[in-house]
């Protein structure tokens, strides 16, 4: 049996080894780094298999800060499939990031560009286990910077840097309400754990109103990192500007993280008056906005930016109703479905752009990248039979059994309203005549994903007791 | 006599010139400075907290002050990547003023 910990230490390591094998190897090709860092992250994965899920241990030494039970344990191994599969990304990617910078060798950068998302994979892994507010913010803080880095990373692209300011002001400022928010937590209550601080909101004597105002920050500041509206403001700029492996890791890792920490923060959180209407309102806003937004884009990047705040709202209505067995599924099958479309979109940005007409006629150019677009899209619009689906579904039957009607009713009011713009791209690919007759190659580690995804969306989409067994 | 009341309000000052500045400034770099001193009011607070929170043996919590060491090597670490990202958006763009940075929109 492995202790949980050693996860996070054996990415890291991985991480480290990586940069100095990168730096001392001069004639190495970059590539090796990616494969080294695939293998690494493949061994902790299976690794985690042979950790055994404990209860949160709030009071023993270490354990206060950390807990390994099933619920960290699902959202690390999502942490590793979701850097292994944006690291075989990276790979496709490889020559526009050549491209845009400037460097003594005709392969710089690279292996920082492979190598950093271990980096992030340790932190998001770290937030998933993370029950203190000191472990939450460290853990954050090593996701959020080195995302800077990787936002930023393709920095002749002015589009690029633009972005990467951005993101830099707006987590900035979520972190420095994140602070003040554990700050008037910590006034309140003298605790940081946040089993004890429950225990502290149960005494009498409490002071509400401070307890409250450090709620409402520390909601606001996670708000941010789910892209949840109104603090969505950064999300479309970032995810378009950004270098597209790195946009489906924000996407995706930084969303599943930034829920398992609302998830633990809430446990204490909703024991406080008004918060549950606070997450409500969120919610119906994130919906309303996320959906009604992506309806006139013509950027398909931009477009899953969009639909990313769209499905932070359904995500937002498994909170609301405490169903962490829909809040999981539903992360899985957004991990799938967005992986897989962002996938495909590497692939065609190279041969043209991410606009919707450089999709025209995909069925023709290549019938097999077409054919994983569209079960992306009917995934994601929620086509009966996918995962996406089944998520849906859990999530509308935990909402009508914690009695939130008014939630549900606009759930299903937007996924009708997801289906126009996510079918676009369908009548795109099928029924538009293309302007480029060019062939797009895809290498055959690309393939194995993309098929390993298709699938996945298809077998959680009927068969998701695996996933329901290994939150137990 | 200092009480805890006066240095929480301190701190709420310096939090809101931080938002406000953030808000309000056209500059990256005046906004970045913002931004650290919203950083540290939260700082201030939380040693304030934690001085005024006497143990029975008649210690101070320590754990707020240990958050305040973390926030500051965060807030360091923040700044050496922040300020690289302007640097380099200066060097392609020959402006730190947000105004110009305007190339993606709806």
């Amino acid at each position: 049996m492995i202790s949980a910990p050693y996860l996070e230490v054996a990415a890291i390591v991985l991480g480290v080894v990586l940069l100095l094998v990168e730096s001392f190897s001069v004639q190495l090709n970059k590539r090796v780094i990616a494969y080294a860092a695939l293998l690494g992250l493949a061994a902790i994965f299976l690794s985690t298999f042979f950790v055994a899920p404990t209860p949160a241990m709030p009071h023993a030494p270490l354990w206060n800060f950390y807990a390994s039970d099933a619920l960290s344990l699902f959202f690390k191994r999502i942490a590793l499939a979701t850097t292994a599969l944006v690291i075989i990304m990276m790979l496709d990617y490889a020559p526009v990031v050549c491209a845009n910078i400037a460097g003594a060798t005709p392969q710089a950068g690279l292996g920082e560009f492979f190598s950093l998302p271990l980096f992030t994979c340790a932190g998001l892994m770290w937030m998933s286990s993370a029950i203190d507010f000191v472990m939450i913010f460290v853990s954050l803080e090593l996701v959020t910077i080195s995302f800077y880095v990787l936002v930023s990373f393709t920095r002749r692209n002015p589009l690029t840097l633009e972005a990467g300011v951005k993101y830099l002001v707006l987590s900035a400022l979520s972190t420095g309400f994140l602070v003040y928010g554990i700050t008037w937590i910590f006034g309140v209550t003298g605790e940081t754990n946040l089993y004890r601080i429950a225990e502290a909101f149960t005494r009498p004597e409490l002071e509400s109103t401070g307890a409250l105002l450090g709620a409402v920050l520390i909601i606001i500041s996670l708000g941010f990192k789910i892209a949840a509206v109104p603090f969505h403001i950064w999300v479309p700029d970032v995810y378009q500007g950004a270098p597209t492996p790195v946009t489906a890791f924000l996407s995706v890792g930084s969303k599943a993280a930034g829920f398992v920490v609302l998830v633990r923060v809430l446990q204490p959180l909703l024991m406080l008056p008004n918060v549950r209407a606070l997450l409500v309102a969120l919610a119906v806003l994130t919906l309303l906005y996320g959906n009604l937004a992506a309806l006139p884009q013509s950027n398909l990047k931009r477009l899953l930016a969009y639909s990313s705040i769209a499905h932070s709202g359904y995500l937002l209505i498994a909170v609301v109703a405490l169903s962490g067995r829909a809040l999981a599924f539903y992360l899985v099958a957004y991990l799938l479905m967005t992986l897989l479309s962002f996938a495909v979109l590497v692939l065609v940005e190279r041969h043209g752009g991410c606009e919707l007409e450089n999709f025209s006629g995909l069925s023709r150019r290549s019938p097999f990248l077409a054919f994983a677009m569209l079960i992306a899209m009917a995934s994601l619009a929620g086509v009966p039979f996918t995962a996406g689906f089944l998520g849906k579904f859990l999530v509308f039957d935990a909402a009508v059994a914690a009695h939130q009607y008014t939630l549900v009713a606009i759930g299903i009011i937007t996924v009708a309203a997801g289906f126009y713009y996510y079918f676009k791209v369908v009548r795109a690919m099928y029924w538009e005549t293309s302007s480029s007759g060019e062939m797009i190659f895809i290498s055959p580690l690309t393939r194995m994903a993309i098929i390993a995804m298709i699938f996945g969306i298809f077998f959680f989409g009927v068969y998701p007791q695996p996933l329901f067994n290994a939150l137990r | 006599m200092m009480t805890l009341g006066s240095y929480l309000v301190v701190s709420a000052v310096l939090f809101t010139i931080g938002f406000a500045g953030v808000l309000l400034r056209r500059n990256i770099i005046i906004i970045f400075m913002s931004l650290e001193l919203m950083l540290n009011a939260a700082n201030l607070s939380l040693v304030a907290f934690s001085r005024f929170r006497v143990s029975p043996a008649g210690l101070p919590e320590y754990h707020a002050e240990m958050l305040v060491f973390f926030v500051i090597t965060v807030a360091a670490a923040e700044v050496a990547v922040g300020l690289a990202i302007i640097v380099a958006l200066y060097r392609a763009r020959r402006t730190t003023h947000i105004d110009d940075i305007n190339q993606l929109k709806f």
